[in-house]
């Protein structure tokens, strides 16, 4: 991320900056958190709408609704906290999120009659400006980047915080 | 709903989110006018919660009140939250997350005014 790379001393000697040390709930992490929460507050006042309305229209899409809201919520606390643990966490949620929008998203076009109502991953996220397919992909990345930003200083940099 | 403040609300959004845009390219952090302008946006915000409310009963079905009314509360949350992350974050990501912050409040008053134009009796 070049925002994080304007200090003007570059010597990869140099100890970080605070704001420096890797931690995915910082610096651009905090757009992830933002735009994860939001999707989290999205999906889970569908869901709770769409099962408390009218479960019987579409189960299956609701339920989806439902654990995609989930999902969400683990994927915003855990890229937040940034603690180890947390982020593999949110590495298992992403992952899991990558997966059911890469499904859903297919079997919505291969079968929609399975899907007589939308959820947020139905054809691609299409109804939230594909926003559930791209996201993902830039948490995992940025859980990479984290990481290797860390180095193998990785307890080193989790006393720090 | 209320033609006026739905165009208030989306200048408002507007101003705040050419106010994010200004400061990230300034490589400034949050200072008063991001500050106040979130403020004002949110205070019109409120009055868009009160109106709304009092109006929602023209929707007749259940399920598009619901939203309605859902959308109403959760564009109340965007303004706080995207000014108390910019303040917590000390890099030119701070305006990022302001900056979407009110890319965010405009569509859902888009959204909105959209429920409403297709719902109400």
């Amino acid at each position: 991320m070049p925002p994080e790379q304007q200090q003007p001393e570059q010597q990869p000697k140099q100890r970080p900056e605070q704001h420096d040390t890797p931690h995915t709930g910082h610096g651009f992490g905090r757009v992830l958190v933002a735009v994860y929460g939001l999707l989290a507050l999205a999906a889970t006042g569908r869901s709770i709408l769409q099962i408390s309305e009218y479960f019987d229209r579409a189960p299956v899409s609701y339920v989806l609704s439902a654990l995609a809201a989930v999902i969400y919520l683990v994927a915003t606390i855990g890229l937040a906290r940034g603690d180890r643990a947390s982020v593999r966490l949110a590495t298992v949620a992403l992952s899991v999120e990558l997966l059911g929008v890469l499904v859903v998203g297919t079997l919505s076009y291969v079968v929609p009659s399975a899907f007589p109502d939308k959820t947020v991953w139905s054809h691609f996220g299409s109804g939230y400006g594909y926003v559930p397919l791209v996201l993902p992909i830039v948490g995992l990345w940025w859980i990479h980047h984290t990481a290797r930003a860390g180095g193998g200083t990785d307890g080193a940099a989790a006393a720090r915080r | 709903m209320l033609q006026p403040l739905t165009v208030v609300l989306l200048v408002g959004s507007g101003v705040l989110a050419l106010l994010a845009a200004h400061h990230l390219l300034r490589r400034r952090l949050v200072d008063d006018p991001v500050v106040i302008t979130a403020l004002v946006l949110e205070v019109a915000l409120l009055v868009q919660l009160v109106v709304g409310l009092t109006k929602a009963t023209a929707i007749a079905d259940g399920a598009e009140r619901a939203t309605f009314i859902a959308y109403l509360f959760t564009v109340l949350l965007v303004p706080p939250a995207t000014v108390v992350i910019a303040i917590k974050e000390k890099t030119q990501w701070a305006m990022g997350v302001v900056l979407g912050g009110a890319f965010v409040v405009a569509i859902l008053v888009a959204r909105l005014q959209q429920v409403w134009s297709l719902h109400a009796a």
